[in-house]
């Protein structure tokens, strides 16, 4: 193919550079041989691991673990409960700040929209029609997709810093709105919300504010459900759109990607796992006012997503339960836990800016037409006369044959 | 009936008006080239033709059809492509990627003839087709914005400086594939400060000084214009 390139003679001098550039992204590589290790394995391997992983997850309260559990101090299922509950939070903020890019300092907003929408249907306090706590959990949902629309369609106009003021505004405006209309009863609050209905043997409630188990699981199992839905979606058309937007809005809108449209599309699917996160916390607690819905607990949930690493949805998920663990495991750090954090993300910002468990250096995963094209591609470079196989440069994916393999495996 | 006419069209950033009175007509099949200095207002004026501006005053027509209040996400599917100023590969994707974006506008549709065109308008792409398009050079990065942009199969390719920053050996070898690429049936707009070879395969160019169209002609005609020579070529 080289021959009759008119680039042909070009092509060789930036070899050298290419190689240069290569040994950087290498760096990268390194730490992505757990991943090499785990495409490595088969399709039938990998599922059983996650379906280790997805037990041990559900048996952790049960399993109590010495050295990790959060006891005395704290019950170690309610503390498992408020780890699953900021790694739900963490997915459903790293759908904005992870996918499309869209620093939004104000995401407690939403999680506090969730919780009031729990605390106005079902809580003896509220004057509201009475509606069974599950139903909530949708109504939380959608209620809280209108207020991100309805933040959204002004603000998204607006790019990088200005979009992380007015969210930061926006996350004060609900705290300041709970506090200033009579009908969300400021700090006095609402007690006795819904929960959901089941009994045990011996006729108690199933889920109570002194049980944490039968929440954990309930937000276990919504997490992974979430987590599956977003993983289809990032694979999707709406998925590569948000990535292209993350990378470079004005380029991917001279792709034709339609991207106001798909900034709304991350806002308001953000802003519904934020308030269903917000609607679990009302219910598990019992009692929602206005003093748990301020602005370092919405850094918190953004260290939750930085630290894991952006744009990783196990990582995140990891991320959420530290940043909810550490507190509540060292107790007498807990009146620390900004200071520390802040020192993690300053130098997790310097040794590690892309998070713990940083998404895939590239993609690869999505787009059935990629993987035909690759292997397309694969199959008549090699007996070609063009370049030697060893004067290309390697791919920061290891060799290109490689990276086939993991496509395919892919499918 | 032109391909691309631009009448009166102004852009302002806030109070400051970047272009005014700006006419240009480009017909099918041709190579128009735009010149001038820094500040001059070229990117602006492709920026707006690609949609990313809005205009504030005139109109474009595309095909005959008024596309001045079009969304750019709306006229790529009109068939306009922009190859951005700096390029605006997407880093984090891998070549294969990027030219996947690029065939965004036509979903569904199979783009295999595509691909080979642009692999063999550039056979450097198809060695690092896994590569990840932020680790490749400068000369790497225009390339494969030229690909993506030829992904969307456009009838009309605006081309924003894809001389900026390259080797001159480089600038040489892309001049020579947008002749390439004009030769296949795509009709270019090119803005340039490398005038001296924007004007060499220009059919026709115009000069742009403040905001304004100051002089029009052949490639050729403003290749010989003496204060051409002394403002743009470097010649005394």
């Amino acid at each position: 193919m080289s021959n009759h390139s008119p680039l042909g003679s070009v092509g060789a001098t930036q070899t050298a550079i290419g190689e240069e550039l290569a040994d950087v992204t290498k760096k990268h590589k390194r730490t992505a041989a757990l991943r090499q290790w785990w495409n490595d394995r088969s399709r039938l391997q990998q599922w059983l691991m996650l379906l280790v992983v997805v037990a041990l997850a559900y048996l952790l309260p049960v399993i109590n673990p010495p050295l990790i559990t959060t006891e005395p101090a704290n019950d170690f299922a309610i503390s498992c409960f408020n780890m699953a509950l900021y790694a739900l939070v963490a997915l459903g903020l790293n759908v904005v700040v992870g996918q499309a890019g869209l620093l939004d300092l104000g995401y407690i907003g939403f999680f506090a929209v969730g919780a009031y929408v729990a605390a106005l249907w079902t809580s003896s306090d509220s004057t509201f029609v009475h509606i069974p706590y599950l139903a909530t959990l949708p109504l939380a949902m959608i209620v809280t997709v209108v207020f991100g629309i309805a933040l959204g369609l002004p603000t998204l106009r607006l790019r990088g810093d200005y979009l992380a003021i007015v969210t930061l505004g926006f996350g004060e405006i609900i705290r300041l709105l709970a506090t200033i209309i009579p009908g969300l009863k400021g700090n006095t609050g609402f007690q006795n919300l819904g929960r959901p209905p089941g009994t045990n043997a011996d006729g108690e409630a199933l889920f109570t504010a002194s049980n944490g188990l039968p929440w954990y699981w309930l937000v276990v199992t919504i997490i992974i459900i979430v987590a599956v839905l977003l993983g289809n979606l990032e694979r999707s058309r709406v998925g590569r759109a948000w990535i292209a937007i993350r990378e470079d809005e004005d380029a991917a809108e001279i792709m034709g990607v339609p991207t106001f449209n798909f900034k709304l599309a991350a806002f308001g699917t953000g802003a519904a796992i934020g308030g269903l996160a917000g609607a679990l916390m009302g219910g598990q607690v019992g009692f929602v006012n206005n003093q748990k819905f301020d602005v370092p607990t919405s850094i918190l949930f953004l260290a939750a997503v930085v630290l894991g690493g952006r744009g990783n949805k196990v990582g995140v998920i990891l991320g959420g339960a530290i940043v909810a663990y550490i507190p509540l495991r060292f107790t007498e750090l807990a009146a620390y836990k900004y200071l520390i954090f802040g020192i993690v993300l300053v130098l997790l910002m310097i040794f590690r800016p892309q998070g713990l468990f940083p998404a895939k250096a590239h993609l690869l995963t999505y787009g059935s037409r990629i993987r035909r094209w690759v292997k397309k591609e694969q199959a008549p470079a090699q007996p070609e006369g063009g370049p030697p196989p060893g004067s290309a440069p390697p791919a920061p994916g290891g060799s290109t044959a490689q990276s086939t393999r993991r496509a395919r495996k892919e499918t | 009936m032109s391909m691309l006419e631009v009448n009166n069209l102004e852009v302002r950033y806030g109070r400051i008006r970047a272009i005014e009175k700006l006419d240009l007509t480009v017909e099918r099949g041709e190579i128009v080239t735009l010149i001038g200095a820094n500040g001059a207002g070229k990117t602006t004026t492709m920026r707006a033709i690609a949609g990313l501006l809005a205009a504030s005053r005139g109109s474009i027509r595309f095909e005959d059809r008024d596309i001045t209040k079009l969304k750019a996400y709306k006229r790529v599917p009109l068939g306009i492509s922009l190859v951005p100023e700096g390029r605006g590969i997407f880093g984090s994707m891998t070549v294969m990627e990027n030219l996947d974006m690029g065939t965004y506008s036509r979903s569904g549709k199979k783009a295999d003839s595509e691909l080979d065109r642009v692999f063999e308008l550039f056979p450097r792409l198809a060695e690092r087709r896994t590569q990840a398009g932020g680790t490749m050079s400068g000369g790497e990065q225009q390339m494969l914005a030229i690909a993506r942009a030829l992904m969307a199969r456009p009838d009309m390719l605006l081309l924003d400086e894809p001389s900026m920053g390259l080797a001159p050996q480089f600038i040489r070898q892309i001049f020579r594939i947008i002749k390439e690429i004009n030769a296949q049936g795509t009709t270019v707009l090119l803005v340039e400060q490398n005038a001296n070879q924007a004007l060499a395969i220009a059919n026709h160019a115009l000069v742009l000084e403040s905001g304004r169209i100051t002089k029009t002609g052949t490639g050729r005609e403003l290749l010989a214009d003496p204060s051409i020579k002394e403002a743009y070529l470097g010649v005394a």
